[in-house]
């Protein structure tokens, strides 16, 4: 065989590819690298030493991670997730009503699409100076409610009572992201055919009858991601909390905590065990939600639920055995 | 062939996360060979061409009052130029800029910086028995007998009050002890219409500010903060006299128990309490004096506005402290130049530029007359705390932040929460304080004397 010179090796397809190829992803994979793996390589070491920003640093093994679990206020302050999480529950709710109202026909439904998401656009901190003034005593909430006829020793301090402040804050949060939820439903729900409401009318279907036959099934997958999605973003809560009520008060989510472990008190070590241990958490968390709905629904990829999986799997058996059955007695 | 591909790539990125990582130190130190501060001869360096940029972290004033003296110092040196940089969350881009040299020339020190790391990123300004007999408050950062930073003038702790309030509410005479004070704060809860003491509870800082007077305010001692306190058994207890750290936290606690406070302090408003002391809704605000001419300027009724120091007397002592704003220092990653006109610019604005007057703090030369705003200071001493012994020089540092106790604002706040929840009783917060602190004398090897 002929020896190939360099440049012919050089300019051959299959070298030219693979330089195409290389150099359009070099880039994204180095800043990849740069500012995503690197730095966490380097928290997971801070996270084993008693350290400062600046200054010397101490091997101290997994004493950092224990002090997490043994220090209430730390692990303890993942319990204030779970209003968040409730919230959440309310925002995929009113989310999933709201794109499904605007999928059949509604008059004016961009405004309504427009003045849902808005929310969305404003900046987490805006939002919580928005809301930091909505709450105060004597402010926007209460004035309403007094227009309402409320008596103004009933209104609780929507920030200050602890059996409240908690239900506010989460509620900003329901305010911010539901638009962005209905956004994404109604997406999915535009990818349905039409024509399927339609013969479902002509068979005498109402609204709700769609609703659960046509619309939920077809959008299981971005229900489960958006279900997901929201679980890891309570327990990862910071802006209403850090911005209303700096963790105060008891309102205090586990990143407040360990903002101000690493900020004011300068503990970058177990700040740094706090935010694997939380990592360790989310991902636990979406490892569970996905078996949960793998096996006590199904995936929510698929178009056929496990349930009439089973059913078909069983009718087919039984099919095949009464065949082999006739064919013995013929 | 494939290898050789492959091979290429591992180099490259290599090369590329290595020059990512690589530079630790960013830039070199600059050694300049020029007197001390306090010898500085501006007619020598009348030639000397320099562009000096100057971070602070007064936005609200950078481009207007900043500006202005950046001009009046230019008619002096006309080669100079000197532009400022306003930084809001200065503490905090602060501490990721300084490592890497090339943040410009002068800059307020943060306080994240330690003293011992000071040398890494500052040019020495003099030997201190030189400079501390000339400006005030140099203790504050000096390390090893180096200054590194002079403070912007200072302040002292003590009380903001509405002199109106305070009068119609029938106290004739300034309290000095906690539980004088608070009997005070009583009467002007039932005789006035004003928030007795406004906590500014959310915004967070204000609260960090009563840590400020455990040091010489409840114990009339220069030494106690950076030698004694450090050394002392459960420094938190309660004594007979009421003074030393418990009583600053008996007053906070006992004014939220009593209801002296504001209704609701989650939603309190820093920017719109400087109008309300000064029309006479707040009586009173613990905060530092620089806050006097803010309150001052926030209404129709400067004059109102007064100050009077914490009410702690120890013994028969009162003593309020005085400390150091911000301090100046120069970076030494700089050109030889720009060191030189940056520390010229330093000594013009400690020396002979208005500003004192301007934010009525305590001038930076010693033996100029106190501010006006501190006329009820009489009688009481002002001082800073005394250095550190060698050897404990971060040790305080050290020290609150492991026991997250003294340390940032949330303290202070679990204080006003144990109080306002009725969760838990003053004693025992102390006693757990007491507790966090000697663990944490303990991890840092702390010899406990008393």
């Amino acid at each position: 065989m002929e020896k190939q010179s360099f440049k012919q090796w050089f300019c051959s397809r299959k070298v030219q590819r693979r330089l195409v190829i290389f150099t359009f992803l070099f880039i994204p994979l180095v800043l990849l690298l740069m500012f995503t793996y690197i730095p966490f390589g380097k928290m997971i070491q801070f996270s084993f030493y008693d350290m400062k920003y600046l200054g010397a640093r101490t091997f101290v093994g997994m004493k950092n991670y224990a002090e997490v679990f043994e220090r209430k206020e730390i692990f303890g302050s993942l319990f204030n997730s779970l209003y968040y999480m409730g919230g959440g529950v309310v925002q995929l709710a009113l989310a999933l009503f709201f794109a499904t109202m605007m999928v059949f026909k509604v008059k004016g439904e961009s405004v309504f699409k427009a003045s849902l998401f808005f929310p969305y656009l404003i900046c987490g901190i805006a939002v919580g100076f928005i809301f930091k003034f909505f709450y105060a005593r004597g402010a926007v909430l209460d004035t309403i409610l007094q227009m309402f006829g409320m008596n103004a020793d009933n209104i609780p301090l929507w920030l200050q009572d602890q059996s409240i402040n908690n239900v506010s804050l989460a509620a900003t949060s329901v305010w911010r992201y539901t638009g962005q939820n209905v956004i994404l439903f109604l997406g999915a729900m535009m990818s349905v055919d039409t024509d399927l409401y339609e013969a479902a009318s002509l068979d005498g279907a109402n609204r709700w009858q769609q609703f659960r036959y046509i619309i939920l099934p077809s959008i299981k997958s971005i229900i489960v991601l958006n279900i997901i999605l929201c679980v890891s973003g309570c327990l990862s809560a910071f802006e209403p909390p850090y911005v209303i009520t700096n963790g105060t008060m008891g309102t205090g989510t586990y990143f407040v905590i360990m903002n101000r472990i690493a900020h004011e008190n300068q503990k970058v070590g177990l700040a740094s065990a706090m935010a694997i241990v939380l990592l360790i958490l989310i991902i636990l968390c979406t490892i569970g939600q996905k078996l949960f709905f793998k096996y006590v629904f199904d995936d929510g990829s698929s178009d056929e639920s496990k349930a009439a999986v089973r059913k078909r799997k069983k009718a087919e058996k039984a099919r095949k055995a009464m065949q082999a059955k006739g064919g013995a007695v013929s | 062939m494939k290898k050789r591909v492959l091979s290429l790539a591992l180099v490259l990125s290599m090369s590329v996360s290595m020059a990512a990582c690589g530079n630790k130190g960013g830039g070199e130190v600059v050694e300049v060979d020029v007197p001390s501060i306090d010898k500085l001869n501006g007619d020598d360096y009348k030639d000397l061409k320099a562009d000096i940029k100057i971070l602070t972290n007064r936005t609200d004033i950078v481009d207007t009052v900043y500006k202005g003296y950046a001009d009046q110092f230019n008619e002096l040196y006309p080669n100079i130029k000197v532009t400022y940089e306003g930084i809001t969350d200065y503490e905090e881009s602060l501490t990721l800029r300084l490592p890497n040299g090339d943040w410009g020339d002068i800059c307020f020190i943060p306080s994240t910086v330690e003293k011992s790391e000071m040398g890494e990123y500052f040019t020495p300004l003099g030997d201190y028995d030189t400079l501390d007999a000339r400006y005030n408050f140099v203790t504050e950062k000096t390390y090893d007998d180096t200054v590194y930073g002079i403070p912007n003038g200072g302040t002292a702790g003590g009380v903001a009050y509405n002199k109106k309030v305070w009068k119609d509410a029938g106290v004739t005479e300034l309290p000095t002890t906690p539980d004088e004070f608070l009997a005070d704060l009583k009467l002007i809860r039932d005789n006035t219409d004003a928030v007795p003491l406004y906590t500014n509870f959310s915004a967070g800082w204000t609260m960090g500010a009563w840590n400020d007077y455990v040091g010489i305010a409840s114990n009339a001692d220069a030494d106690y903060k950076n030698n004694k306190l450090l050394h002392q058994k459960d420094p938190f207890t309660k004594n007979e006299e009421m003074s030393g750290p418990y009583a600053v936290f008996y007053t906070l606690y006992s004014a939220v128990k009593d209801k002296l406070v504001e209704e609701d302090p989650a939603s309190s408003d820093w920017e719109s309490s400087k109008g309300m002391i000064n029309k006479g809704e707040i009586a009173t605000m613990v905060l530092g004096s620089w806050c006097v001419q803010q309150f001052k300027e926030a209404g129709d009724n400067p004059d109102d506005i007064g100050y009077f120091p914490f009410p702690i007397t120890v013994g028969s002592e009162r003593a309020a402290a005085s400390g150091g704003n911000y301090a100046y220092a120069v970076n030494n990653k700089a050109s030889e130049d720009n060191q030189i006109a940056a520390m010229l610019y330093v000594k013009w604005m400690l020396e002979e530029s208005p500003i004192f007057d301007d934010e009525g703090s305590i001038p930076a030369l010693k033996g100029e007359p106190l501010p006006e705003s501190l006329a009820e200071f009489e009688g009481v001493e002002l001082l800073s705390d005394n250095p550190p012994l060698k050897g404990e020089e971060s040790l305080y540092d050290d020290i609150r932040n492991s026991a997250e106790v003294l340390s940032g604002d949330y303290p202070v706040c679990e204080v006003l929460e144990a109080a306002l929840y009725g969760t838990k009783e003053l004693d025992d917060l102390m006693d757990e304080w007491n507790q966090k602190w000697t663990e944490a004398q303990e991890t840092n090897g702390a010899e406990i004397t008393e």
